[in-house]
């Protein structure tokens, strides 16, 4: 049996269940706690500080998603003493981060300049030039750092080692040169990086971005419009949310960017590989098909109407069917079309050429 | 699957054979790592030291083609050391006595003879495996493409049945789905045995259901599989309709299917681009990817998602159910749909497993925490199936059935000296139209190669970089060599991406017994150097993984 012992937060009692921290358990009860450094899928780090909270019996505040809920514990959220706190930390914060949202939203929003707003934290403490070094020359197609807004809260190097195991970025450096950097500050590419981008999708401030919104200028992902789709890769069905730039293409829309759901709605919790993340291009590509085409006489392809193409369709495939006979025909379906396209072919191949000759094409 | 992508985490055992799942499904070898990061035993049963061998407890690296000695000799162990779950062989099975019987002479120390795996590992995997509550058989087509692939499968249901690892969480067997709506195709219909919903052609009842329904006599003979078909050109079939597939790229032994093609009299192709079997068709219809259109895909894990439009199609392609529903009209049909949503309405109402499913309550709905609806879905109010046999064997009994090795159809000769492989890595995508036209994937990993031990490459004078000729019985196609231990001794790997040397002028198209899969695991070839490293070369043209390790 779970043993249930209870805890209070702002005076109301809450159950927990053993192993759950006080962050856990706010996040059920809806009691709102700023994070910048947690993440669902990561172990607690209680690096960024904005969690803490006052409990009672306790000289300091603690971090609310390092700390045990432990039973009778009485956990205040919302003080004095913890407000001044966050517009303390918030500030310092902001002095070393770009103030307009221009500069640090270029890709995703920035979750550090709601906080400062939210919170209402000066930004009058002055400002200084961030000294974190870049990796200029990293010529990796897909993942963008930005050491300015970097708050080094480590989500993305955390993530790297605990959820995609491959341990490419690190912290590096000391004191205010701290930076995200690979092994002897090689590209991407020459890492054990696989490119999945989960660096980007726990950045809370947008520091880790897509690199080719960025270089063709894209609009930022505050002014695109989220569409929840299933990724068109492998057998993980993956949800997606496709970036859409409605106005691009003379009102056609343009995907911009792929992020990922927020953790624990999905089935890939938050996750998606370099294909699933970046391999959109080929929606957009030019050498996508545009227009019916027939051979013609010569063998050449010509371009034609839909209604020529159908017909010729139609009569060409009625004409084998009555030649060879109705199992003539073979219908070759496609795994990778929608589950009403796979049922349209063999309803096509079974009642229009009474034929059971029709497989998808995963089949071999 | 029996079971789902979300129960893995919670996994205590986990026996992953024939499968890269780093590589092949990225985010279920999350779920993975994640449960060996909270303690689990990983074992993987691969020929190739894939990267999940690096966190796994053991790597069971067999001789390709052996998979039924080591399953079998696993479930020896677990009979003979009496560790299966009596309870539950009494209750829900039936055909134990004979896989005992079976069973009986594959000794671990045989095994090790024929799969090159210390008996001792087989030992820990069959105690391992057996004597976990939570623990699951994770498998893909390392499995099933070979002509034993059934064997296979059923020497792999075997264990499960045996230790009772059905109907409960994290546990099961787990095929993971290769492709998006691999699942989903096979669900509608798209089976030449099968209407939706796996109801059998030869079945009367189903049969009148579905002329009733659709308003036409239907045929109860059953349709050519897609191996046979293939084979059937230019023989038999004079006529092909090709909807979203290369098959001139994906299909085995493809210059024996080029030869048919040549005497097939017409082909309608429907794609999103121009592809190698474009070649052939005499008219192709411009279609839509999934951004473009609306509907649902089924994933691995059975759950029923949606694709949304997001952008309207380039020029005048159209999405592809309205490109059907116009042909068949064409051809004297009359169907009228107005969105995949009466579509799939259509299929629910006639396919007992998806009635309760409908594009409305998968738009509206969260169970469970998640999106999607997992079939079987009998009704609108059913929340749908996590893992499948939870109140017994869904057929009544599970059916044991007992196998016996049999050698893979081609094997390494004099001529031909090395085992060949293919597959798929982590940065394309099948016949790659799409991921070869990504600017950052094709920078990745530009270009094909083959992976090859260096025993084997040094008696045949080949470094990494190296130009070679991979050649076989029915092909040869020039690539890259990477000399990489990750391959055993005696064996080479190759993926199947790339258009200019296709990996399938070589594979052998020899299908399973029963489904006909063909044999793209196992081919004997041969490889020869055929000059120098050239000197613009990327650094990993693999993955990181095939270049730094294992060494």
């Amino acid at each position: 049996m779970i043993q249930e012992t209870q805890i209070r937060i702002n005076g109301e009692k809450h159950s927990f269940r053993p192993g759950e921290t006080i962050l856990d358990v706010a996040g059920r009860a809806g009691v709102e706690i700023p994070t910048l450094c947690h993440d669902p899928r990561l172990k607690p780090a209680g690096a960024c500080r904005t969690c803490l909270v006052e409990v009672e019996g306790q000289r300091k505040l603690l971090p609310a998603c390092a700390t045990p809920a432990t039973t009778d514990m009485a956990v205040v959220s919302e003080s004095e003493r913890v407000d001044r706190h966050r517009k303390t930390l918030l500030a310092l914060y902001a002095t070393d981060h770009p103030s307009n949202r221009e500069a640090s939203e270029r890709g995703a929003p920035d979750e550090l300049l709601d906080m400062i707003e939210n919170y209402r934290a000066p930004t009058d403490w002055g400002a200084m030039a961030s000294v974190r070094a870049n990796r200029h020359d990293d010529r990796n197609p897909y993942i963008h750092f930005e050491p300015d807004t970097c708050i080094l809260c480590a989500r993305c190097t955390r993530y790297c080692d605990e959820v995609e195991a491959v341990s490419a970025i690190t912290l590096a450096g000391r004191g205010s040169e701290t930076t995200i950097s690979t092994v002897d500050g090689l590209s991407l590419l020459d890492t054990s990086c696989e490119m999945c981008g989960g660096c980007i999708d726990v950045c809370p401030t947008g520091a880790m971005g897509e690199k080719m919104p960025l270089t063709r200028g894209d609009k930022p992902e505050r002014e695109l419009e989220k569409v929840r789709s299933t990724c068109n890769f492998c057998g993980v069905g993956c949800q997606v949310d496709l970036n859409v730039d409605r106005e691009a293409d003379d009102g056609a829309g343009r995907i911009v960017k792929v992020t990922s759901p927020p953790t624990g709605t999905t089935t890939n919790d938050g996750n998606l590989c370099v294909k699933g993340r970046f391999a959109y291009d080929f929606v957009h590509h030019p050498d996508r098909l545009k227009v019916p085409l027939v051979r013609g006489a010569d063998g050449e392809f010509y371009e034609t109407s839909w209604e020529d193409a159908l017909q010729k369709a139609a009569a060409g495939l009625q004409g084998v069917s009555e030649r060879h006979g109705k199992n003539g025909l073979g219908f070759v379906s496609s795994s990778r079309c929608t589950v009403e396209e796979n049922y349209l072919v063999q309803k096509l191949s079974r009642a229009v050429f009474g034929t059971n000759n029709v497989h998808q094409c995963a089949a071999t | 699957m029996t079971n789902s992508i979300g129960e893995i985490r919670d996994a205590d055992v986990l026996f992953v054979i024939g499968s890269n799942t780093s590589e092949a499904h990225p985010i279920i070898a999350m779920e993975m790592k994640r449960a060996v990061k909270r303690g689990a035993t990983l074992i993987v049963a691969d020929p190739r030291a894939v990267w999940m061998t690096t966190i796994a407890e053991k790597h069971l690296q067999l001789k390709p083609g052996t998979d039924v000695w080591l399953l079998n000799a696993m479930a020896h162990v677990i009979i003979e050391e009496g560790l299966t779950d009596d309870a539950f062989i009494a209750e829900n099975t039936e055909g134990f006595d004979a896989v005992r019987e079976r069973v009986k002479s594959y000794t671990p120390e045989e095994a090790e003879k024929v799969t090159g795996i210390a008996a001792d590992d087989i030992r820990f995997a069959a105690r391992k495996y057996a004597t976990t509550e939570k623990a699951g058989i994770y498998y893909t087509l390392g499995i099933t493409e070979h002509t034993h692939g059934t064997d296979n499968v059923y020497a792999l249901a075997n264990l499960v049945l045996m230790t009772g690892h059905l109907g409960k969480p994290s546990s099961g067997m787990n095929p993971l789905r290769g492709q998006n709506n691999v699942q989903g195709a096979n669900d509608a219909g798209a089976t030449p045995v099968f209407y939706p919903g796996y109801q059998h052609v030869t079945d009367p009842e189903a049969q009148a259901k579905y002329e009733a329904a659709w308003g036409v006599e239907l045929s109860p003979e059953p349709g050519l599989d897609l191996n046979v078909m293939m084979k059937e050109v230019g023989k038999s079939i004079f006529g092909l309709f090709v909807m979203g597939e290369d098959i001139l790229l994906s299909e085995p032994n493809v210059k024996k299917l080029e030869e048919g093609m040549n005497r097939c009299e017409f082909l309608v192709l429907q794609d999103a681009f121009m592809n190698e079997t474009a070649r052939f068709a005499d008219v192709i219809f411009p279609a839509s990817v999934f951004a473009e259109k609306e509907g649902v895909f089924t994933n691995s894990e059975r759950r029923v998602q949606r694709i949304r439009k997001a952008v309207e199609p380039p020029g005048q392609a159209r999405a592809d159910w309205e490109i059907l529903t116009s042909l068949a009209n064409a051809c004297g049909a009359d169907w009228s749909y107005s969105g995949a949503d009466e579509i799939y309405d259509e299929i629910a109402k006639h396919a007992p497993s998806f009635a309760g499913i409908s594009h409305a309550r998968i738009d509206s709905e969260v169970h469970r925490g998640k999106t999607g609806i997992q079939w079987p879905c009998p009704t609108p109010e059913h929340p749908g199936t996590v893992y499948l046999h939870e109140n017994g064997v869904m057929r009544g009994k599970g059916l044991f059935s007992a196998v016996d090795y049999r050698p893979s159809n081609e094997l390494p000769d004099e001529e031909y000296g090395l085992f060949l492989s293919t597959g798929r890595t982590l940065y394309h995508y099948n016949c790659a139209t799409q991921t070869r036209r990504e600017s950052g994937l094709d920078e990745k990993q530009p270009e094909n190669f083959i992976e090859i031990h260096p025993r084997d490459a040094k008696k045949r004078g080949i470094s990494t970089d190296d130009r070679v000729e991979v050649s076989t019985r029915r092909g040869a196609v020039e690539v890259r060599a990477i000399v990489s231990r990750q391959v055993r001794p005696g064996c080479t790997w190759m993926p199947l991406h790339f258009a200019e040397s296709r990996a399938n002028l070589l594979t052998n198209d020899a299908g399973d017994a029963v489904t006909n899969t063909a044999e793209y695991k196992v081919c004997a070839a041969e490889v020869k150097r055929i000059a120098a490293k050239d000197s613009e070369t990327p650094r990993f043209p693999g993955t990181y993984y095939s270049v730094t390790g294992p060494n």
